[in-house]
């Protein structure tokens, strides 16, 4: 018996087709820490996410809160686990309030209505991401680094104990890449909420992580903590790419630097208009 | 926001008392009131007021508000503001059913065959609704089986398959009336555009509880609905039951449109353009897009039926004639304005 709220994974499997996902991946995650699914393209993190997550069928392997997944039903899933998934646009223009409140609906039966104490709560989340002035917004409207984080706002209200996002910083600028990890760890360390997310950058992954998953080809290559799971010789081997990994002395940060392969000439004659003559 | 709402209301109350005033016989004012307040005195009067004038009004609200939530409904689970009861068949599929049940129990072939001797004029009243309901839900069917197995699961496909089947069954439809009456022109049109012209009072008494009792389904369904905006996962991801809800309010618009093609014919862009009017109005959640479809939708076809009426001298306008020609310039207008 492991400890409560604890995300447990026990030779995971997942094939699609003829084609194998995810194999024999094993992992156990306690409250209130912040894992990192690493990987390069097409390794299986979004695949294990969605096993994870409950969102793939995951036949017993996995568990939380020392329960199978599958054993929930939706809306009791609902309550313990929130997925901010990849960014969607709504086809309607509903405002930031709308989507935040979203996060009411597995604690509401048909007939129960909206109290005083869901209006708290919405704007409680709301405030927790610093979206106070955005709240009339339509959603469509904001920016990518506001919309991540009106659906961080959404999962609080959902009073989830995990949160799985998938690729949380994509496409957003440097900036808001740093306040939305900043708001994920610190809302795991203050509300001992679990968090696993999927990333590309490794440095931010080292940075505000505290537990990672190296995934090449749909198998763990490595897991545990930065120190543990980065270095250089298994980052080669993953990615294909000569890197190097060091500590920055001044505020003891994690730095992954890759180096770009040796040149290869491309032809890129073919790809040239022929010049008039 | 109140203050929509409130115009609303005062819409609500002021259109089926301001289009009582309308029709072809000449009642004054006062005799109107007279028949609200304290009944009419004039036997003929009387007729005329709560046999042909009120029913058609209430009628006419019911139809308005029915097509107008069918058409927000389609709209949410499809993700796809263009959906609509017609382009996605159901209307054709609810002409089918009841172009069936007319063919077997109300046409020269049945009275040659001697059906319509079987079947008194009510139960065949009845059971065309519920002929159109068969037909209905087969289209809404038929639109999800082709659009997930042989076109793939996206909203346009779903959209292209609608348009297939609703041409398919139209022709199926109209191909029926035909084998039923050789001359059957009126019945064609009847099915293509509509009429509050043949409404009756029981028609109201079927409509009203199929549309309220949809209209509470979907009120409590609301933050499903909502969660279905972001799509299927996101509203997975929250616990709703997705193919489940779907299904619901697949079988709702299906009922809410048979009830109202097997009595008024195929009434066209309602369920296109109230859901777009409310939205852009008052709001997009499902239970403000619901409450506002029902009393706007209502609204808008009481004064389109009196424009029917009206407009031309000693003759009515087919209803969909009106709500056509409204539509099509509505959605150039709503074109124009996301261009500029």
């Amino acid at each position: 018996m492991s400890s409560p709220r604890s995300l447990i994974a026990t030779n995971v499997n997942l094939k699609i087709g003829q084609q194998q996902i995810l194999s024999d991946v094993c992992l156990n995650l306690g409250a209130g820490k912040v894992m990192g699914v690493l990987g390069p393209n097409g390794a299986g993190k979004t695949s294990l996410l969605k096993m994870l997550s409950g969102q793939l069928a995951s036949q017993h392997s996995v568990s939380w809160n020392n329960k199978a997944l599958t054993d929930y039903d939706p809306m009791s899933l609902a309550k313990q686990i929130a997925v901010v998934n990849q960014l969607n646009e709504s086809v309607f223009a509903l405002d930031l309030y709308e989507i935040v409140r979203m996060g009411l609906l597995p604690h509401k039966s048909l007939l129960s209505r909206q109290t005083r104490d869901d209006d708290k709560s919405i704007g409680d989340a709301i405030s927790r991401v610093g979206l106070d002035d955005k709240v009339k917004q339509t959603f469509n409207s904001l920016s990518g680094g506001e919309q991540q984080r009106g659906l961080i706002a959404r999962a609080l209200v959902q009073k989830a104990a995990l949160i799985v996002l998938d690729e949380p910083v994509n496409h957003l600028d440097i900036y808001y890449q740093h306040q939305v990890l900043r708001l994920l760890r610190s809302l795991a360390h203050k509300l001992n909420i679990t968090v696993v997310m999927s990333l590309h950058d490794l440095n931010l992954a080292a940075n505000y992580c505290d537990h990672l998953c190296l995934l090449d080809k749909g198998k763990m290559v490595a897991q545990g903590s930065p120190e543990q799971v980065l270095t250089s010789q298994r980052l080669q081997q993953v990615f294909k790419i000569p890197c190097q990994v060091s500590l920055n002395g001044s505020n003891a940060a994690f730095r992954v630097d890759f180096y770009p392969p040796d040149e290869v000439e491309i032809d890129v004659a073919p790809f040239i208009e022929n010049p008039k003559t | 926001m109140n203050k929509k709402w409130m115009f609303l209301g005062l819409l609500v109350i002021a259109s089926p008392i301001g289009a009582l005033f309308f029709g072809a016989a000449d009642l004054s004012g006062a005799e109107l009131i007279q028949c609200i307040t304290q009944g009419c005195q004039d036997p003929v009067n009387n007729m005329i007021f709560w046999e042909i004038r009120a029913p058609r009004v209430f009628v006419g609200f019911l139809v308005g508000a029915g097509l107008a939530v069918a058409g927000a409904t389609l709209q949410n689970i499809t993700r796809n503001g263009l959906a609509d009861p017609y382009l996605f068949g159901v209307v054709s599929g609810a002409g089918l059913g009841a172009s069936i049940a007319t063919l077997l129990f109300d046409s020269k072939l049945a009275e040659q065959l001697g059906l319509i001797q079987m079947f008194p004029d009510l139960s065949f009243s009845l059971a065309l609704p519920f002929a159109a309901f068969l037909g209905a839900l087969f289209s809404v069917f038929l639109v999800q089986i082709l659009a997930s197995k042989t076109f793939g699961s996206k909203t346009e496909h779903m959209l292209l398959a609608g348009i297939a089947v609703s041409f398919m069954l139209s022709a199926l439809s109209h191909f029926i009336l035909f084998l039923g009456e050789p001359f059957a022109a009126n019945k064609v049109i009847f099915w293509l555009m509509g009429s509050l012209a043949r409404v009756e009072i029981w028609y109201a008494w079927v409509m009203l509880p199929v549309v309220t009792i949809s209209v509470a389904i979907l009120l409590l369904y609301g933050r499903h609905m909502d969660a279905l905006l972001l799509g299927d996962e996101n509203a997975k991801t929250l616990g709703v039951q997705v193919t489940r809800l779907r299904i619901l309010s697949l079988a709702i618009c299906a009922a809410l449109t048979a009830c109202i093609v097997s009595y008024c014919g195929g009434i066209g862009f309602v369920g296109l353009m109230i859901p777009h009017i409310v939205r852009s109005w008052l709001g997009v959640t499902s239970r403000i897009v619901v409450i506002g479809c029902v009393l706007l939708g209502g609204c808008f076809m009481v004064w389109v039926d009196v424009l029917a009426r009206v407009a031309l001298p000693d003759q009515e306008i087919p209803i969909g004639i009106i709500t056509s020609a409204i539509g099509s310039v509505f959605f150039l207008l709503v074109m124009s304005q996301r261009r500029n």
